[in-house]
C-alpha cells in the first residue's frame, strides 16, 4: 500500500495544456429577462434533471437541477433549446413569457443515446467508430451465468461460444480471429480494467457498450486489440428508495447421445472381433449400464436478486444482493455465487465522489474427467459398481470389456474438486468541475481475490490398467491484487457550431498473483465419520509448493473530439503504453487512432424525405495487445530435476533449461480500417448499419508450436507467431413500429469474416498443426487430410484401384474398406495425399432478433446461426471406430456383403485403417440455425397490484436452446475448438444446454 | 472571482497527481533463475550435466516406450495390447506418423536430451572451475550422451537433424544421413574418452566412464562395419588396459535384479530408484520419477499392463541344447516368463500358478517376481544398457569379422561358461573357422545371453537380415509381424509428420 500512495505525486504534463482551456469566455448580456421553468417528461411527469438549456445561437446556459427547475436570463426576443439525453430537443420562443415549463419526450430511435466510450461518453449520433451498445433489459432476460454468455446475438460481429458447465466461462470473440492466443476482450466495469468472471453478476448491468473498433478502443491501447466492453453498473436516481426483488428458477437439460444398448453393442462389437479374425471379448452381457442415465441429470438454477436504490438533490445509492445457485446436469457439479453491491455517489459543488463496490463470493464444485467423453468410452456391459476392482467401481477388463475408458461415476466419486473465490472488486472515484467545460477526475480501483482449491482424491480405480495410487489431499490457496490509479482532464466546450472536447490523462495498473499449495499423500480415515481428513494437519507425506508474479502497465492518454455543426465530426486518440511484459528494448508501445464522421442528413442540400438520419464515418487505428505471462519473454532454469547416482542410488538434484523462450517478443498490433453508414429512414422507424473493416494484426503473441527437435518440454514459447488479416462485414437492419398498443421490433444482423494469413514469424510458409494447414495468403487452420472415395465392394475393386503405372494402390485392403484417393499417383496412400478439403470459419453468421408487446404482454426471440464452417467430429472418430472398445452409435450399420449399400466402411478390431482420424471421413457440415433465447413476459397493471403496495410485478417464461435446425452429427454445434489452428474440432466440448426459466419480478 | 478559486484549487489538484516512475516496469521473475542468471558456478556445471541424466527417466526414453521400439518391433518381442494403436506401431503398421506414444515423444524426448548436452557443452567451457579435471569430466560425460541419444536415434530413424547448439525456438535444422550423425557420435566419443574416468567414487557410481565410451564407440563402428575400428576400441575393456577393470558376475541373475547394481559386469548402467519423494509422471516437476516402468508395461496380464511379450520361440532355443550337466541353459529361468516355468524350475509366476495361455512368455530380465506379487510404476531396477558379456560377444564378432575366427572363440565361451555350457568348439564343432557359421551361432548366443536387453534391433540391421526378402522370411516364421515388414521401409520409422511438414530442412523417408 505503501508503494501505492507513493504513485500520488506531481504531475506537470497537464498543467500548461489546462492553462490553455482555462481562458476566459463570458458573454455579458444586456436588456435580459429572468426566465424560470421546470422540466419535466411527457411519459409520467417526472422532473427531468440535467437539461441543458441553451439561448439558442449563444452559449449562454444552464442546466436544471435535481427538481428540474432552471433560472436563465435572456433577451426578450430569444429563443430557448431544451436538450436531453434520450429526449428530443425542444425549441421555444421566450416571447416576453417570465415562466416557461415544458414537458420533453422521449426519443424513441434514441440517437441521442449517451454512449460510455471509456473515459467519458458520447452522444450515439455523434460516434464516428464502431460501438454496439446492449441494455440490461436484453442481459437480464436470460438465465446466464457470466455477461459475456448474454451477449450472443445481440450486437453484430460479436461471437460468444458459451458452455453449460457449472461455472464455467464463455470465450467471446468481437470481429473474429485477431489474437491467436486469446481472443478475449478487455474488460472494464465501472472504469476498472479487469475481467468479468463468473463471480461478478450480470443483474447489476446498467449498460454494456461493445467497443468493436480501432477507433473506438484505441482509448485502451495496448490490451484493447481485442475489443473492449465497458460495463456499467445500475446507480440510484433522485427519488423515493425504488426496490426491485426478481427471482427467476430454471431447469435444465443436457443434450443427449443416441447410443447403443447392450444387445446391439455386442452384436456390432462380436462382428468387428470376428471380421479381424479374433476372439471376441467375454461380454458381461447381463448388465445393459446407459452411462448418461448415470452421469446426467436435470439440472436447476435458481438466481434470486434484490436491489433498493434512491437518491436526493445530491447524492444517489445503489445496493443489490444476489445469490445465484446451479446445480449442474452432471453429477457432483455445482456452482453457488452470493454478491453483493453498493454504488454511491455525491456532489457538493463542484466537487462530486462516488463509489462502486462488489463483494462476490463463489464456489464451484467440479467434475472431474470429461464426463462428455467418458459416457461414450465406457461399454453397456460394463457395471457401475464392481466389488471385485480396487474402490469397487466397474472398468474395463482384458478379455471381458477390452477399453481404457473411464468410469464417470468412479471418477466423480474418487476425485472431489472444489474451488472458491471471494473477490472485493471497486473504486472510488472524484470529480471536481472548476468551471462547466473543465473536469478533473480521479478513478483509484482495487481488486483483490482469495482463491482456494482443494481436491480430494480418495482410494480407488476407475479405469483398467490404473496404477495403484495412495490416497491424497491437495490444497491451493493463492491471492490475486490489482490496483488501478487514473487521473484524467476533460474539456468540453462548445464556440457556437464549433463543439471540442478534449481529454488527456495518465494511469498506472499493477497486478500480483500468488499462491501457496501443499499436499499430503497416503492421508489418513477419521475412524468417527469414516471419511478422509481433509486438512493438512494430518499424517500423510507433505509437499508444499508455490509461486508468485508481478505486471505493471503505465500509460499515457489523449482524445480530441471535435464537431462543427452537427455535420462534421472528427476523433483522434492517442495513447502510450509501457508494460513490464516485456524486455527492455522492446517495454513500449504508441497507439494512435483517427476517425471521421459527415453527417450527410444534416447538410442544407440534402433533402430526402424518407431518410431521417445518415451518417458516413470512416476511421484508422492502431492497437496492441501484450496478453502474455508476466515473464514470457524470459528462459529459466527448471530445478526440479533429479538424477540417481552411487551405491547408494540416492536422487541428486539436476537442473536445465527446458523451456524455450523467445527474448525479443515485441508488441502484437492490430492496424484497423473501418468504413461505415448509420442511416434511418421513415422517422426513424426503420435503422440500418453497415460496416466494413480490415484489420491486419501483425506479430500476433502466441505460442505457436515449435519442432520437437528443438528439444523443447513444457509449452510452447510465446512467439511474435504470424500476421493475420482478417476482412468483414457487418449489417444490422432494425424496425420498429407501434400501433396503438401494439409494439414491435425486429432487427437482424449478418456478419461474414475473412482471414488470411499474410506471414508467420518462423519466416516459413505454412505452418502444420493437427488434421490442418496454415498457409502464407490462406485463411488460418484449413483442414488438410486425406480424401475418402467410397468403399471397395470386391477384391477385384482393390486389385483394379491402381496409380497410373499399374501400382495396386491400397494392396492390404479388403471389401468393406475405405478407398482414399491417391491424390500425387505414386502407388500409395501416405501424407502426401493431402489436400485441403474445407475451411473450418463459417461464411457468415447471423442474429435475429425479435420483440412485441401488446398492453401487458411482451414476447421476444432470438436465433443465431452459423453457416458454411466444415467441422471435425471427434465423437463420430470415437464411436466410429471399432479398432478400440468403445460404445457405439445407436443403429449403424456397418458394411457386410449382405449390406454392401452403405458409406459405413467394415468394422474391424484389428486395423486403424478405416478409422486414421487425418481422413475427411470425420468432416462434417457445421450448419446450424439455433432459437437462442425465446420469452414471454406479462406485466401486471399496477391498479390491480397497487394496494399491496407494488408498483408493478412482472412474470417472464423463457426458454433457451430448445430448437437447433442441423446436419452436424454431434452433441452440439456450437462449441468451441482447443486452438485457433483446429478451430473447427469439436473435442467433445461441454454442450449448451437447453433451458426453462420461470421468473418473476416485483417493483415497490 | 471564480477563475481565483480554480486557481488556488488547481495545484492542490496536481499534487495528488501520479508521477510515475517508470523502473516500475521491470519486473524480474521472483520465481525461477532466469538462463542468464544460471551457468555461472561449478554447481551450476554439476547440476546441468545431472540433468543429462534425468532425460533417463522420461517416457519417450529408458522409462517406457523406447523398448517398445527395440525389443518389442524385433523378433524378440510383440505387443497383445488392447491400444490397437500402440500394439501396431510394434507390427510395421504405422499409420499416423505423428502418434505420440509410439514416435513421437521418444523422437522428442532424443532432442531434450541432446539439447541439455548442448547446453553444457556451450556454457560450462565459460565457468571457471578450481578443478580443471572436473571441468573436462563434466565436458566428456556432455559429449558422451550426446552420442548415445544420437547413436539410438540414427538406430531408430536414420537420417535426423543433427543439432550441436543450444536450441532457439525457430531453429530448422538440417536432416544428415545416418553417416553423418554416426561420424558425430564417433567425435563425440573419441573426444569423450580422453577425460572420463576409469571409474567413479562410491557416491557417482552410475556416471559415464571410458569403458562405457569405448563400449559405445565399439558399437557404433560396428553398425557401420568398421571392424578395425571397432576392435581397437573395444580393445581396452577386452585385452587392454581397461579389461582388470570388469569381469562377468557370478550369478546371471544379478545383471537384472534390484539387489547387486553396478557390479563388475557393468560396463554402462542406467541408474533408477523408487524414491518416495518422486513418485509423480515424466515430466519435470519436483515429483518427476526416477523410476522405469518397463516392468509394469511387459508383465504378464493381472501383474502389469502386459503391453509387451517376449515370443515363444526364444523358449524353444534356450531348450535347444543343454548345459554340462544335462539340464536346462538356467539363463532361459533368468530371461523369459514362460508356460512351463513350474514343470522347468519349479517356479511360480509372481507367486501365482499359470493362469495364461499355453505357448505364451513374457520378458523376466528386469521384473521384479523375485520379491513382489505385482508390478508398479516405479521400479528401481537399473538398466544394464552395456554390460561386460555384451562386449565379450561383440569383440568376438568383430575379430570374426576380421578372419580371426579362432581367436573369437575365448570370448564366446567365457561368456557362455558362466551359464554352465560346453564351449563353443565341442558344442558347435562343425563351425570350426568358417566366418559364416561362426556368425550364424554368434547371432543365437547374442539371443541366448542378451534378449530383451534392447540390443536386438540394431543386431539384425548390423547383420544386413532386414535388408532382404529371403532374411526376413525367415525372421517372421519366428515373429509373424514381420509379415507386415516392407524390405527398403520398415528398417527405419517414419519421422513424425508435424516435425517433416514444418521443418524445410527436413524431407520424410522417401518409402514413407
Amino acid at each position: 500500500m505503501k508503494k501505492f500512495l507513493k504513485k500520488l505525486g506531481n504531475w506537470y504534463i497537464v498543467l500548461p495544456m489546462l492553462m490553455v482551456f482555462m481562458s476566459p469566455y463570458q458573454i455579458i448580456g444586456q436588456n435580459k429577462t429572468n426566465i424560470t421553468g421546470v422540466v419535466k417528461s411527457t411519459e409520467g411527469n417526472i422532473p427531468l434533471a440535467g437539461v441543458t438549456i441553451l439561448e439558442k445561437g449563444t452559449t449562454n446556459g444552464t442546466a436544471t437541477d435535481f427538481d428540474g427547475i432552471y433560472t436563465l436570463s435572456v433577451p426578450a426576443n430569444a429563443t430557448l433549446v431544451f436538450s436531453y439525453v434520450g429526449f428530443i430537443t425542444k425549441e421555444i420562443s421566450v416571447n416576453g413569457q417570465s415562466t416557461i415549463n415544458i414537458q420533453m419526450a422521449e426519443d424513441l430511435a434514441q440517437l441521442d443515446e449517451i454512449v460510455v466510450v471509456g473515459y467519458g461518453t458520447q452522444r450515439k449520433q455523434n460516434l464516428t467508430s464502431a460501438i454496439s451498445v446492449v441494455k440490461s433489459e436484453e442481459i437480464q432476460k436470460r438465465q446466464v451465468t457470466t455477461l459475456a454468455e448474454s451477449l450472443q446475438g445481440l450486437a453484430t460481429g460479436v461471437n460468444v461460444r458459451g458452455g453449460g458447465r457449472p461455472g464455467q466461462e464463455a470465450t467471446i470473440e468481437i470481429r473474429g480471429l485477431k489474437n491467436l492466443q486469446s481472443a478475449n476482450p478487455l474488460y472494464v466495469i465501472d472504469g476498472l480494467i479487469t475481467t468479468a468472471n463468473r463471480d461478478f453478476n450480470p443483474n447489476d448491468i446498467e449498460s454494456i457498450q461493445i467497443l468493436k473498433d480501432a477507433a473506438a478502443a484505441a482509448i485502451y491501447g495496448s490490451r484493447a486489440a481485442n475489443g473492449v466492453i465497458i460495463v456499467t453498473t445500475k446507480k440510484g436516481k433522485k427519488g423515493p428508495l425504488k426496490i426491485e426483488v426478481s427471482s427467476n428458477t430454471s431447469i435444465t437439460e443436457l443434450p443427449r447421445y443416441d447410443l447403443a444398448q447392450t444387445e446391439e453393442f455386442a452384436a456390432l462389437n462380436t462382428m468387428a472381433y470376428v471380421n479381424a479374425g479374433e476372439t471376441p471379448p467375454n461380454l458381461q452381457l447381463e448388465n445393459n449400464t446407459n452411462w448418461q442415465e448415470e452421469m446426467f441429470r436435470t439440472g436447476f438454477i435458481q438466481n434470486h436478486n434484490v436491489s433498493f436504490s434512491g437518491g436526493g438533490d445530491n447524492s444517489t445509492f445503489f445496493v443489490s444482493a444476489n445469490y445465484f445457485g446451479n446445480k449442474g446436469t452432471v453429477i457432483d457439479s455445482e456452482f453457488n455465487r452470493t454478491s453483493f453491491r453498493i454504488n454511491t455517489s455525491g456532489k457538493r459543488g463542484i466537487f462530486s465522489v462516488g463509489e462502486n463496490i462488489a463483494l462476490t463470493f463463489a464456489e464451484v464444485d467440479e467434475y472431474s474427467g470429461n464426463p462428455i467423453l467418458d459416457v461414450v468410452r465406457m461399454l453397456p456391459t460394463i457395471p457401475v459398481l464392481n466389488p471385485n476392482n480396487p474402490g469397487g467401481y466397474g472398468y474395463g477388463e482384458q478379455g471381458v470389456a477390452n477399453t481404457f475408458g473411464t468410469n464417470p461415476v468412479a471418477i466423480n466419486n474418487l476425485i472431489d474438486v472444489r474451488n472458491n473465490n471471494f473477490r472485493i472488486r471497486g473504486n472510488f472515484w472524484a470529480e471536481i468541475n472548476p468551471i462547466s467545460s473543465l473536469k478533473y477526475r480521479l478513478n483509484v480501483g482495487y481488486e483483490t481475490s482469495f482463491d482456494n482449491r482443494t481436491e480430494l482424491r480418495k482410494a480407488g480405480s476407475w479405469t483398467l490398467n490404473q496404477p495403484i495410487a495412495l490416497p491424497y489431499y491437495n490444497e491451493n490457496r493463492a491471492r490475486s491484487q490489482s490496483k488501478l490509479i487514473e487521473n484524467t482532464l476533460s474539456f468540453d466546450k462548445e464556440f457556437g457550431k464549433h463543439e471540442v472536447k478534449l481529454l488527456v490523462g495518465q494511469t498506472y495498473q499493477s497486478g500480483d498473483y500468488a499462491q501457496i499449495n501443499g499436499s499430503k499423500t497416503n492421508i489418513s480415515i477419521n475412524s468417527s465419520t469414516g471419511e478422509y481428513f481433509e486438512v493438512l494437519d494430518q499424517a500423510g507425506d507433505g509437499v508444499v509448493g508455490g509461486f508468485k508474479n508481478a505486471t505493471t502497465l503505465i500509460s499515457y492518454l489523449g482524445r480530441l473530439e471535435y464537431q462543427y455543426d452537427n455535420r462534421y465530426l472528427l476523433n483522434a486518440v492517442f495513447r502510450r503504453d509501457g508494460s513490464s511484459r516485456f524486455d527492455d528494448l522492446n517495454k513500449w508501445g504508441n497507439f494512435p487512432s483517427l476517425s471521421l464522421g459527415w453527417r450527410l442528413s444534416n447538410e442544407s442540400f440534402f433533402n430526402v424525405e424518407a431518410i431521417s438520419d445518415l451518417k458516413i464515418r470512416a476511421s484508422y487505428g492502431e492497437l496492441g495487445s501484450g496478453n502474455i505471462g508476466p515473464y514470457d519473454y524470459q528462459g529459466v532454469i527448471n530445478t526440479f530435476g533429479g538424477a540417481v547416482f552411487g551405491t547408494n542410488q540416492t536422487t541428486y538434484p539436476s537442473a536445465t533449461q527446458v523451456s524455450l523462450a523467445n527474448s525479443t517478443l515485441r508488441w502484437e498490433r492490430l492496424i484497423q480500417k473501418n468504413i461505415g453508414v448509420d442511416l434511418s429512414l421513415f422517422d426513424n422507424a426503420v435503422n440500418i448499419t453497415a460496416e466494413y473493416f480490415v484489420a491486419k494484426t501483425e506479430d500476433v503473441l502466441f505460442g505457436t508450436p515449435i519442432l520437437l527437435s528443438t528439444g523443447n518440454d513444457g509449452g510452447n514459447p510465446i512467439s511474435n507467431a504470424a500476421t493475420v488479416e482478417n476482412k468483414g462485414f457487418e449489417l444490422s437492419l432494425g424496425y420498429n413500429k407501434s400501433w396503438n398498443e401494439f409494439k414491435f421490433n425486429g432487427s437482424i444482423n449478418v456478419t461474414t469474416l475473412s482471414n488470411e494469413l499474410i506471414s508467420l514469424g518462423t519466416g516459413l510458409n505454412e505452418f502444420f498443426s493437427g488434421n490442418t494447414i496454415t498457409t502464407v495468403g490462406e485463411p488460418v487452420g484449413m483442414w488438410y487430410v486425406l480424401q475418402t472415395d467410397g468403399l471397395f465392394q470386391s477384391d477385384a475393386e482393390v486389385q483394379n484401384y491402381t496409380s497410373s503405372d499399374g501400382t495396386v494402390i491400397m494392396p492390404g485392403a479388403q471389401p468393406g474398406d475405405i478407398r482414399f484417393k491417391d491424390i500425387n499417383d505414386d502407388g500409395q496412400i501416405n501424407n502426401v495425399d493431402k489436400e485441403v478439403v474445407g475451411s473450418p470459419w463459417p461464411d457468415f453468421t447471423l442474429g435475429l432478433n425479435s420483440s412485441a408487446s401488446y398492453k401487458g404482454f411482451e414476447f421476444s426471440m432470438n436465433w443465431i446461426g452459423s453457416f458454411g464452417a466444415t467441422v471435425f467430429n471427434s465423437y463420430r472418430s470415437v464411436v466410429d471406430r471399432f479398432d478400440d472398445d468403445t460404445n457405439y452409435r445407436s443403429g449403424v450399420q456397418p458394411w457386410t456383403p449382405e449390406n454392401p449399400n452403405t458409406n459405413f466402411p467394415r468394422i474391424v478390431k484389428s486395423t486403424t485403417l478405416n478409422t486414421r482420424g487425418d481422413t475427411d471421413r470425420w468432416l462434417e457440415n457445421g450448419d446450424f440455425i439455433r432459437l437462442k433465447y425465446i420469452g414471454l413476459g406479462y406485466n401486471l397493471n399496477s391498479n390491480a397490484v397497487e394496494k399491496f403496495g407494488i408498483d408493478s410485478v412482472r412474470f417472464t417464461l423463457s426458454a433457451q436452446n430448445i430448437i437447433t435446425i442441423t446436419d452436424y452429427q454431434g452433441l452440439d454445434p456450437e462449441f468451441s475448438g482447443p486452438n485457433i489452428f483446429e478451430r473447427g474440432v469439436d473435442g467433445f466440448a461441454f454442450p449448451n444446454l437447453k433451458t426453462y426459466s420461470f421468473g418473476v419480478e416485483f417493483n415497490f | 472571482m471564480k477563475k481565483i478559486v480554480l486557481l488556488l484549487i488547481l495545484p492542490f489538484i496536481m499534487q495528488i497527481l501520479v508521477s510515475c516512475s517508470e523502473e516500475e516496469l521491470v519486473q524480474k521473475n521472483p520465481n525461477q533463475l532466469a538462463t542468464e542468471e544460471f551457468w555461472v558456478s561449478e554447481n551450476d556445471a554439476e547440476l546441468g550435466i545431472n540433468s543429462v541424466y534425468a532425460m533417463f527417466y522420461k517416457a519417450g526414453l529408458w522409462t517406457r516406450w523406447i523398448y517398445f521400439r527395440l525389443d518389442l518391433t524385433s523378433d524378440e518381442g510383440f505387443s497383445k495390447s488392447p491400444w490397437i494403436e500402440l500394439a501396431d506401431w510394434t507390427r510395421f503398421n504405422y499409420i499416423n506418423y505423428n502418434f505420440f506414444e509410439g514416435n513421437g515423444e521418444t523422437w522428442r524426448d532424443t532432442y531434450k536430451a541432446v539439447f541439455r548436452c548442448n547446453q553444457v557443452l556451450a556454457n560450462v567451457p565459460n565457468i571457471e572451475f578450481t578443478s580443471q579435471e572436473k571441468k573436462n569430466q563434466i565436458l566428456s560425460q556432455a559429449k558422451f550422451f550426446r552420442a548415445l541419444h544420437y547413436y539410438y536415434a540414427a538406430i531408430l530413424w536414420e537420417n535426423i537433424p543433427l543439432v550441436l547448439e543450444p536450441s532457439s525456438p525457430n531453429d530448422i535444422p538440417e536432416q544428415r544421413t545416418q553417416q553423418e550423425i554416426f561420424a558425430q557420435v564417433e567425435k563425440d566419443l573419441t573426444e569423450a574418452i580422453i577425460d572420463l574416468p576409469v571409474q567413479w567414487d562410491a557416491d557417482n557410481k552410475g556416471r559415464a566412464t571410458k569403458g562405457a565410451a569405448y563400449a559405445l564407440l565399439g558399437k557404433v563402428y560396428m553398425q557401420q562395419h568398421k571392424w578395425t575400428e571397432a576392435k581397437q576400441a573395444l580393445d581396452w575393456l577386452v585385452t587392454g588396459a581397461g579389461s582388470s577393470n570388469y569381469d562377468l558376475v557370478a550369478n546371471f541373475q544379478d545383471n537384472f535384479r534390484g539387489d547387486n547394481e553396478n557390479n563388475l559386469e557393468s560396463v554402462f548402467e542406467i541408474q533408477f530408484a523408487d524414491d518416495p519423494n518422486r513418485q509423480g509422471d515424466q515430466g519435470e516437476a519436483a515429483v518427476a520419477s526416477v523410476s522405469t516402468q518397463r516392468s509394469q508395461f511387459f508383465a504378464p496380464r493381472g501383474i502389469g499392463w502386459s503391453d509387451g511379450q517376449a515370443r515363444y520361440w526364444l523358449v524353444d532355443e534356450f531348450k535347444k541344447e543343454a548345459n554340462l550337466d544335462g539340464g536346462l541353459d538356467m539363463r532361459l529361468r533368468y530371461s523369459l516368463i514362460y508356460d512351463d516355468m513350474q514343470a522347468d524350475w519349479g517356479l511360480l509366476t509372481y507367486g501365482r500358478t499359470w493362469q495364461w495361455e499355453d505357448g505364451e512368455a513374457w520378458f523376466r530380465k528386469y521384473q521384479r517376481d523375485y520379491y513382489r506379487d505385482s508390478e508398479s510404476n516405479w521400479s528401481e531396477v537399473n538398466n544394464r544398457l552395456i554390460r561386460y558379456a555384451d562386449v565379450l560377444l561383440m569383440y568376438a564378432e568383430v575379430l570374426n569379422e576380421l578372419d580371426m575366427t579362432s581367436d573369437a572363440y575365448q570370448y564366446v565361451n567365457r561368456v557362455r561358461a558362466r551359464a554352465n555350457m560346453a564351449t563353443l568348439q565341442s558344442a558347435y564343432p562343425a563351425i570350426g573357422n568358417d566366418k559364416t557359421a561362426f556368425r550364424d551361432r554368434l547371432k543365437m548366443e547374442r539371443v541366448l545371453e542378451l534378449c530383451g536387453e534392447s540390443g536386438r534391433w540394431a543386431d539384425l540391421k548390423r547383420w544386413g537380415d532386414l535388408d532382404n526378402q529371403a532374411s526376413v522370411n525367415v525372421i517372421a516364421q519366428r515373429d509373424p509381424d514381420f509379415n507386415n515388414f516392407v524390405v527398403g521401409k520398415h528398417h527405419r520409422l517414419p519421422i513424425p509428420q508435424d516435425e517433416v511438414q514444418n521443418n524445410p530442412n527436413l524431407d520424410q523417408h522417401p518409402e514413407y
